[in-house]
């Protein structure tokens, strides 16, 4: 393979990873910050996608509006979800496990109401104008549109360090990962964060929904199909590290780009490969916070 | 255990047995012998299940990877070797699964909690995944069909009774090994695993041990059946089935050594009744299931106990006031 | 929430699910009819459309008097495309609803399992809509019959399609790109096979597996870009085409090769999804389409379709319908709907009118391996406002005789049962 076409294919690589990160991102940021495992975490991706669909051809509103309007809608939706189904099991014993169930059942509800409003057929959405076409360098193509994401990815991570570093927001925010009961001594309203930072996940999981939509298409169980490969790349990054899930999803987007161009008969594997290599060595991924090996 | 627990027991064991037992001999019709073959294989996998998830406190979400190795076992000898194949093949499964299980079991019982749990997911997608593209090997979506149980195995009441044998031989040894010195441990790793390792125990082997018997009486659910359905697909490897199996043991409570039992034949009917009448049978199981880890997190068969304590509290005030 | 009240809301759900309406009552003379369509997830759309042409033939029969006195009655259940449950389903319609036939499923796994069952109960499968040529072939068994293409049909007319095109616009390179899954796999093989068989020389420079609902192809793409392959073959289908032909667009890859989908690629969910992003002169077919033929029966099927459901059907609806029809026509001959080897008899050869067949055509069933032989015609995207959403449809078409497409009997003998094999011409 010559270097040219390597550099096509790392660039593929990169647009591919950074959805996947923005799947990703919400997932993370609500597990290390909330320590809440949200299984659920597609389908609020999925409302995005449909919410934007809404609003781009029944409201008519310009899709970046829309996709910010989908985003919303879907942090409400999950400030909701939280504030009315999930706190009632924190602190419970073996909570870890029913989270999982609580948001597995949310799944099946969420798929359900999408499929009573808006039916099975398949939505989709064209590419905001003006960004329907490509960079063109010789052999490299880029789709502006594929840029325009990349863009978005980086600025979600920058904006997400400057907030959680910076301001008072995300010091409360890195507080409540470490210790609530102090937190909530020290007169922080601790439930209301955990909304807030629910919220704010899911809105991530909607946006990322909005934007994935023109290039997808929007089906009831689009969400269940996302949520695995976040997954892979939560664990990978280590459960609750926003940078271990950049830095992650970037690794599983190259390995899969290369992997097609190589050996195109196994790609298919290649990410469970690479997190089964890394778990070998690594059983708290790549790039974990101290806290998980203790039992 | 007091005596009127030993009473309980014996008078559950009867009836399992009696109704199951007896179903053939009442009704001739083939289906209502499929639902209670599938309630008692789902039954065990449930109650393999719940090893891990309510007595040692480890939520598998992928123990459907070794359900799939069970059918897959059967499946694949019987497609490759022929029929007479089908008690090996069941055998290989289930051997299969305990390998697996044993290596799987030093590298993901490193960690605890929820990362077990999304590790465990991880590795049953990865199996699913295979199984799904290996096409050649494992006929990849299409499944194996046409598995016939050999000789007199053919007939579906021999076969059921074949099956209800081995799933309450089975039951009762988890049962036994739950109230034995191992079971006691395993409880006391759920509840307060520092406290283990003072007392000179080992959690982590503990932990590797209960994780490779479960996993093994879920391969073998898987081998009874390929026999019964007539055919393995790879669905049985997907994170959709190990999720059923934990509904089923939440609904019937995990606290409880037979409610993953109970939950079992609850949802085999729940979604029986439920999938023939509406589309919308998800939104059903979904609310059934927050409802449940909401409002009755000791499932149907802890709350009912709670309940019947609460009378019988009740009835004793009665009594000492009256 | 009170663990008592929390009790009684429990039981009210159940009461309440209990209680929706219990089916069909039983009648004295019906011919029912036990179908298992997906209705959830990807493939829900092809079993909700599939459900509502089947209701569609049975309230047209029924009300034209039904068969020989006899009302048709349909049930469905949603098989989730899953083979398990479709199997358990199936023995519950035959051992507790004393259905007449099953019917039905998307998804050819659950076929395959579904035709175990039909055979062990002897009781007859009329398949519609899934493809895998395995079931007229090697696991043909005597109480199947299907009344839609299957992909081999569908391959042997794109390889022909692909031939004359060899003529007029020369080319040498293919490439593929399908799910990876046996219905992947199985176009691809039969594709090779047929161009083989009709001599058409090719040379393959490129072979891509994407799994099943990928969301995400760019990587792919760029690498079928590299190839430079004169011609891109497709097995995808449904949202997969969708996603792939979206993101292939800003690349251009339409541009510098031909998208050719025989199979799957050109049902109308494609077009109503994509809009005007669809580009036009790819080379697509399916197993019906709502603008060819352009017959009464099929202009009047598909404004039917479009009155009870509110939406364009996708080609699964079709096949549906036609299985009712199939069914009614067999029974109207023997007279009763429980002589099953009678009924094998009249299915086994039965000329049937269908919304598509084209004029001059009926469609029959073929005695030896129990598949519908139709007509198949490969049109490219044009513009075309008729079927909205949809602002593309097929057209310019490209017709194959129902015959040439069937798989030849060199083929058979390498792929059949041993009911099959039995019933070969020696």
């Amino acid at each position: 393979m010559d270097l040219s076409s390597l550099l096509v294919q790392f660039v593929s690589g990169l647009s591919t990873a950074t959805l996947l990160f923005l799947v990703a991102s919400g997932l993370t940021l609500i597990f290390g910050v909330g320590g809440v495992f949200n299984f659920a975490h597609g389908s609020f991706y999925m409302l995005g996608a449909y919410l934007a669909y809404t609003f781009v051809a029944t409201v008519k509103l310009n899709f970046w509006v829309a996709a910010l309007a989908a985003a919303l809608g879907a942090g409400i939706l999950g400030m909701l979800a939280e504030a009315l189904i999930l706190r009632r099991i924190y602190g419970r014993a073996e909570e870890g496990g029913f989270q999982i169930l609580l948001t597995y059942s949310l799944i099946l509800i969420i798929d359900d109401l999408v499929k009573l409003t808006w039916g099975t057929e398949y939505k989709s959405l064209s590419r905001p104008p003006g960004l329907g076409g490509a960079l063109v360098m010789g052999d490299l193509v880029l789709p502006s549109y594929n840029l325009a994401i990349i863009g978005v990815g980086l600025l979600v991570v920058v904006l997400a360090w400057l907030v959680l570093t910076r301001t008072r927001p995300g010091r409360i925010a890195r507080a409540t990962a470490l210790d609530r009961e102090t937190l909530g001594l020290l007169g922080i309203n601790v439930p209301l964060t955990m909304t807030v930072i629910f919220g704010i996940a899911t809105a991530l999981g909607g946006l990322t929904g909005a934007l994935a939509a023109p290039l997808r298409s929007v089906t009831p169980g689009a969400g269940i199909e996302v949520i695995i490969d976040a997954l892979i790349v939560v664990v990978l990054g280590g459960m609750g590290n926003f940078w271990g899930a950049w830095l992650a999803a970037l690794l599983l987007g190259e390995v899969n780009a290369v992997a097609v161009a190589v050996a195109p008969e196994w790609a298919s594997l290649f990410s469970y490969l690479v997190m089964v290599v890394t778990l070998i060595f690594k059983p708290e991924g790549l790039f974990a916070p101290r806290q998980v090996r203790k039992v | 255990m007091t005596g009127a627990d030993t009473k309980k027991e014996v008078i559950f064991w009867g009836l399992l047995a009696g109704i199951f037992g007896l179903l053939p001999v009442v009704s001739h019709n083939d289906y209502h012998l499929i639902m209670a073959n599938h309630i008692i294989v789902w039954g065990l996998f449930a109650v393999a299940f719940n090893m891990l998830f309510g007595i040692t406190g480890m939520l598998s979400f992928g123990q459907a990877l070794f359900y799939g190795i069970g059918g897959y076992g059967v499946g694949l000898m019987v497609k490759y070797l022929g029929k007479a194949w089908f008690l090996p093949g069941m055998a290989a499964g289930v051997l299969a699964a305990a390998v697996l299980a044993y290596l799987l079991g030093f590298l993901i019982i490193r960690v605890s909690g929820v990362f077990f749990t999304i590790l465990t997911l991880a590795f049953g997608q990865l199996a699913w995944q295979v199984t799904f593209r290996w096409y050649h090997v494992t006929g990849g979506d299409d499944g194996i069909q046409g598995i016939i149980p050999p000789g007199i195995l053919g007939n579906k009441v021999f076969y059921y009774y074949v099956c209800l044998a081995c799933v309450l031989a089975s039951v009762w040894y988890l049962r036994s090994l739950s109230n034995s010195p191992l079971g006691l441990i395993l409880r006391c790793v759920r509840q307060n695993p520092a406290r283990v390792r003072f007392l000179g125990r080992h959690v982590r082997r503990n932990q590797r041990r209960v994780y490779v018997i479960s996993s093994v009486f879920a391969a073998l659910a898987g081998g009874l059946m390929s026999g019964v359905d007539n055919s393995v697909h790879t669905n049985m490897f997907y994170w959709t089935t190990s999720g059923e199996v934990i509904l089923m043991s939440v609904l019937g409570g995990i606290h409880q050594f037979f409610g993953p039992f109970i939950g079992a034949a609850l949802i085999k009917i729940i979604e029986d009744v439920v999938g023939s009448r509406t589309e919308f049978w998800p939104l059903i199981i979904g609310l059934l299931m927050m409802t449940m880890v909401l409002a009755f997190p000791r499932g149907v068969v802890g709350e009912f106990q709670m309940l019947k304590a609460r009378w019988q509290w009740r009835a004793l005030e009665r009594a000492r006031r009256g | 929430m009170s663990s008592r009240k929390a009790w009684g809301l429990l039981a009210l759900a159940l009461a309440l699910v209990m209680a929706l309406p219990l089916g069909v009552c039983a009648q004295d003379k019906v011919i029912k009819i036990g179908a298992m369509y997906p209705m959830t997830g990807r493939p829900g759309l092809y079993g909700l459309d599939s459900v509502a042409a089947a209701e569609m033939a049975v309230a047209e029969i029924n009300a034209k008097g039904g068969v020989k006195g006899h009302k048709l009655v349909f049930i469905n259940t949603d098989s989730q495309a899953k083979p398990d449950l479709a199997v358990q389903i199936a023995k519950r319609y035959i051992s507790s609803e004393n259905v007449h036939f099953i019917f039905g499923e998307v998804s050819s796994g659950a076929g395959l399992a579904l035709t175990e069952v039909s055979s062990q109960y002897k009781k007859i499968f009329i398949g519609t809509d899934h493809a895998s040529t395995q079931l007229t072939s090697d696991k043909l068994q005597p109480y199947y019959f299907r009344v839609s293409n299957n992909t081999f049909q569908s391959m042997a007319a794109g390889a022909l399609y692909l031939k004359e095109r060899q003529a007029s616009k020369p080319w040498t390179t293919l490439a593929y790109i399908g799910p990876d899954y046996a219905y992947g796999h199985d176009q691809w093989n039969e594709l090779k096979y047929n161009l083989d068989r009709f001599g058409v020389k090719y040379k393959v420079v490129g072979e891509y597996w994407p799994k099943l609902a990928a969301p995400d192809y760019t990587a792919f793409i760029t690498a079928i870009m590299k190839d430079k392959p004169d011609i891109l073959v497709g097995g995808l289908w449904g949202g997969d085409t969708v996603a792939f032909i979206k993101q292939a667009l800003p690349y251009g890859l339409f541009q510098k090769m031909l998208y050719f989908s025989p199979d799957g690629g050109g049902n109308y969910e494609l077009m109503s999804a994509t809009g005007d992003e669809l580009p036009v002169g790819l080379a697509l077919s399916g197993r019906h389409h709502n603008n060819w033929p352009d017959t009464a029966a099929n202009k009047k099927f598909v404004q039917d379709f479009f009155k009870k459901a509110g939406r364009y059907p996708s080609y699964a609806a079709e096949g549906a319908y036609s299985g009712i029809y199939a069914i009614a026509q067999a029974v109207e001959q023997v007279g009763n709907p429980a002589d099953t080897e009678a009924l094998v008899k009249a299915f086994e050869g039965m000329k049937i009118k269908l919304p598509e067949d084209p004029e001059g055509f009926t469609s029959y069933i073929d005695p030896l391996t129990h598949q519908i032989v139709q007509v198949q015609a490969i049109g490219e995207t044009i513009a075309n406002k008729d079927f909205p959403p949809a602002t593309r449809m097929l057209g310019n078409w490209k017709v194959y005789k129902a015959e040439e497409i069937m798989p030849p009997v060199e083929y058979l003998k390498d792929h059949s049962s041993e009911y099959l094999k039995g019933r070969l011409p020696k």
